[in-house]
């Protein structure tokens, strides 16, 4: 080696333990390393997800000692697959499939449940002349799969309807093109997603029929925080799962009062759809939380059973659920660490234009 | 004049015991590989604690499917019609434009690269386009299928029929053949060898195509394509794997058909006298 090259590549070694030796230093004075988690999400970035994203960009999971991942969902990514096999701490997934895989013997608990409201529906053209759960009969009929179709068959079962017979159920993709295009009669969309989709390819909402299943009594609970049994065991990951929620809690409060800086947060981490329509889905997603009678997160005892039993009754699980299920111990304990309004008694939506839309 | 075939092989003027024995041994070591992986997988799963989500034993996927047997079957009859539709119009097709091709040596020059470079494009990616212009029946499975399955023996088809032997083909001149003479006595039966070859590539790949591009969407009550993927997502492995299994015998019950079919058609053949030795 070169005298020169020699000495710059000594100085430059000194450096880096010079700083090695500050940074270290710093560290020390620090609080303890954070726990490292993962939450699954249920799909693609979207702003379904924005409390999670507000809380990360917000500094909440930091100031709680976490350093948390969000691992993007989307097709053929089942959260419940993923925290079972321990890719993730924490996931997101419907109360359906929850009690679906607690059947199947994989031990999973809900330990937040965000969503108060469902939001799925079933739209169809208004030519098709689908007014109610009883216009399917012998229509073709998109459901997702994937454990979203629970809805659907339970209020197919609840109008006699043979879901095998007396239907064609596809399984649709998922994009509405199929829909668009008039190649089925009805399909499955949520109220924040591919509702907006329909309207933004250039339809109003008069050319739409809607079933609601809320409305039909057959709707489950959808987004809640899971992890699994075996790990909440743990009196260390109780904490951990508690500060999680807290955190998580906060940033939802933080898209609830600023629901616009928090699309923006959510458009930093790079959806698939725009802007606009992550507007709409905000202000979609803050109708289902938003108010929680009881705090943010915190399961309606009545609302589980309901989805419990709807689950029960109409073959979701083959055994009746346990309360077990679900544990509000955590998101109890997440609520007392946050101060402000956690039930959202007083917030109005507000009025989002989609871009393509039709009046 | 015939052309000459080999002389029969030495093993056919055996006793049948002398050959049936002969078999079992050729064949035992295969025979036994099946049940001793199956066992291998149980003792695995029941040793190692292997969790039901992650890998589920043998003995429960078949509990699974004597329990479904009826449901399975039908989805992989369903299934199946799209498979072997897609095979028979693909082949068909590839196999005929082969025919014509060629006859015409620069065109088959021009196209041969093309459709081998197209062959190895994953077509089954297309599936979603598929399904946007075909619909989210079954014509868009069988459309997959039929793509998938022209490359394949277009190009088996056009090799065979430039593997004559000079040797044939200049006899066939000095007697003045005519040529669909020609075509007729030599070219095809030297190109069946090559022919049944991309056929028996095909029958796997149309099974692939079947099930994976149901995986983007079908009727859920028949596909079988769609079940399996809808029971692995919701943690119901058992069920997905019985699924598997059923496409699984569906694409080696496709080829050992078109085998068959082979073993009748071209039995001079060194591939399929060599399996009688």
């Amino acid at each position: 080696m070169k005298p020169r090259s020699y000495q710059f590549f000594t100085g430059l070694v000194a450096l880096a333990l010079i700083l090695t030796a500050c940074s270290g230093a710093a560290t020390t004075a620090a609080p303890a390393t954070p726990d490292k988690v993962s939450l699954q999400l249920k799909w693609v970035t979207q702003a379904q997800f924005a409390g999670y994203y507000a809380a990360l960009d917000q500094g909440y999971y930091k100031a709680q000692n976490l350093d948390v991942t969000i691992l993007e969902g989307g097709p053929n990514i089942a959260p419940e697959q993923v925290v079972a096999s321990g890719g993730a701490q924490f996931g997101l997934d419907w109360m359906g499939s929850l009690l679906s895989s607690r059947d199947q013997k994989v031990n999973l608990v809900n330990i937040g449940q965000v969503f108060q409201r469902g939001a799925i529906l079933e739209v169809s053209w208004k030519n098709a002349n689908i007014t109610g759960v009883d216009g399917l009969k012998g229509k073709t009929v998109g459901v997702w799969g994937f454990g979203n179709e629970f809805d659907l068959y339970a209020a197919l079962a609840k109008h006699n309807i043979n879901k095998d017979t007396d239907v064609s159920i596809f399984q649709q993709p998922f994009d509405m093109n199929d829909f668009l295009n008039h190649k089925i009669d009805a399909a499955a969309a949520m109220t924040y997603n591919e509702y907006a989709q329909v309207l933004e390819a250039g339809h109003s909402p008069s050319e739409l029929n809607v079933i609601n299943f809320t409305d039909e009594g057959t709707a489950m609970l959808e987004d809640g925080i899971f992890t699994t049994a075996d790990w909440i065991k743990d009196a260390k990951n109780q904490d951990i799962a508690t500060r999680f929620l807290r955190a998580s809690f906060q940033g939802w409060i933080y898209c609830r009062d600023n629901q616009a800086a928090c699309v923006d947060i959510v458009v930093k981490h790079g959806p698939a759809l725009g802007k606009n329509h992550q507007a709409w889905m905000m202000n979609e997603i803050n109708k289902l939380i938003w108010p929680s009678p009881n705090g943010i997160g915190q399961m309606d005892p009545t609302a589980w059973q309901r989805t419990a039993d709807t689950a029960l009754k109409f073959g979701v699980i083959k055994a009746a659920a346990s309360k077990d299920s679900y544990n509000t111990d955590y998101a109890t304990k997440a609520l007392s660490g946050i101060t402000g309004d956690t039930k959202g008694a007083a917030w109005q939506p507000t009025t989002v234009v989609l871009d393509g839309a039709k009046p | 004049m015939a052309i000459k075939t080999a002389p029969e092989p030495l093993l056919a003027s055996f006793s049948w015991q002398t050959r049936l024995l002969a078999g079992v041994r050729r064949y035992l070591p295969a025979i036994l590989i099946l049940p001793s992986g199956l066992i291998l997988w149980e003792l695995g799963v029941r040793l190692f604690n292997i969790q039901g989500f992650l890998l589920p034993a043998p003995s429960l996927i078949g509990q699974t499917f004597a329990d479904n047997w009826a449901s399975l079957l039908d989805r992989g009859w369903y299934t199946f019609q799209e498979a072997a539709l897609g095979y028979f119009i693909g082949c068909g097709l590839g196999i005929l434009f082969g025919l014509v091709v060629s006859r015409f040596g620069t065109v088959s020059a021009a196209l041969m690269p093309i459709a081998i470079a197209i062959n190895a494009v994953p077509i089954i990616a297309l599936s979603p386009l598929v399904r946007v212009w075909f619909g989210i029946g079954q014509p868009s499975k069988i459309v997959i299928v039929a793509i998938l399955c022209f490359f394949p023996c277009l190009i088996s088809a056009v090799r065979g029929l430039s593997a004559a032997s000079p040797a044939a083909l200049e006899l066939m001149r000095s007697y003045a053949t005519p040529e669909i003479e020609t075509f007729v006595k030599l070219r095809l039966p030297s190109a069946l060898p090559f022919i049944f070859n991309g056929l028996k590539v095909c029958t796997s790949l149309s099974m692939i195509g079947a099930v994976v591009s149901e995986f983007y969407g079908g009727l859920m009550n028949k596909s079988l394509g769609t079940f399996i993927a809808n029971e692995a997502s919701q943690v119901r492995f058992r069920s997905s794997w019985s699924g598997i299994i059923v496409a699984c015998a569906a694409g080696i019950a496709f080829y050992l058909l078109v085998s068959l079919v082979e073993r009748l058609l071209i039995p001079w053949h060194v591939s399929v006298r060599s399996q009688s030795k």
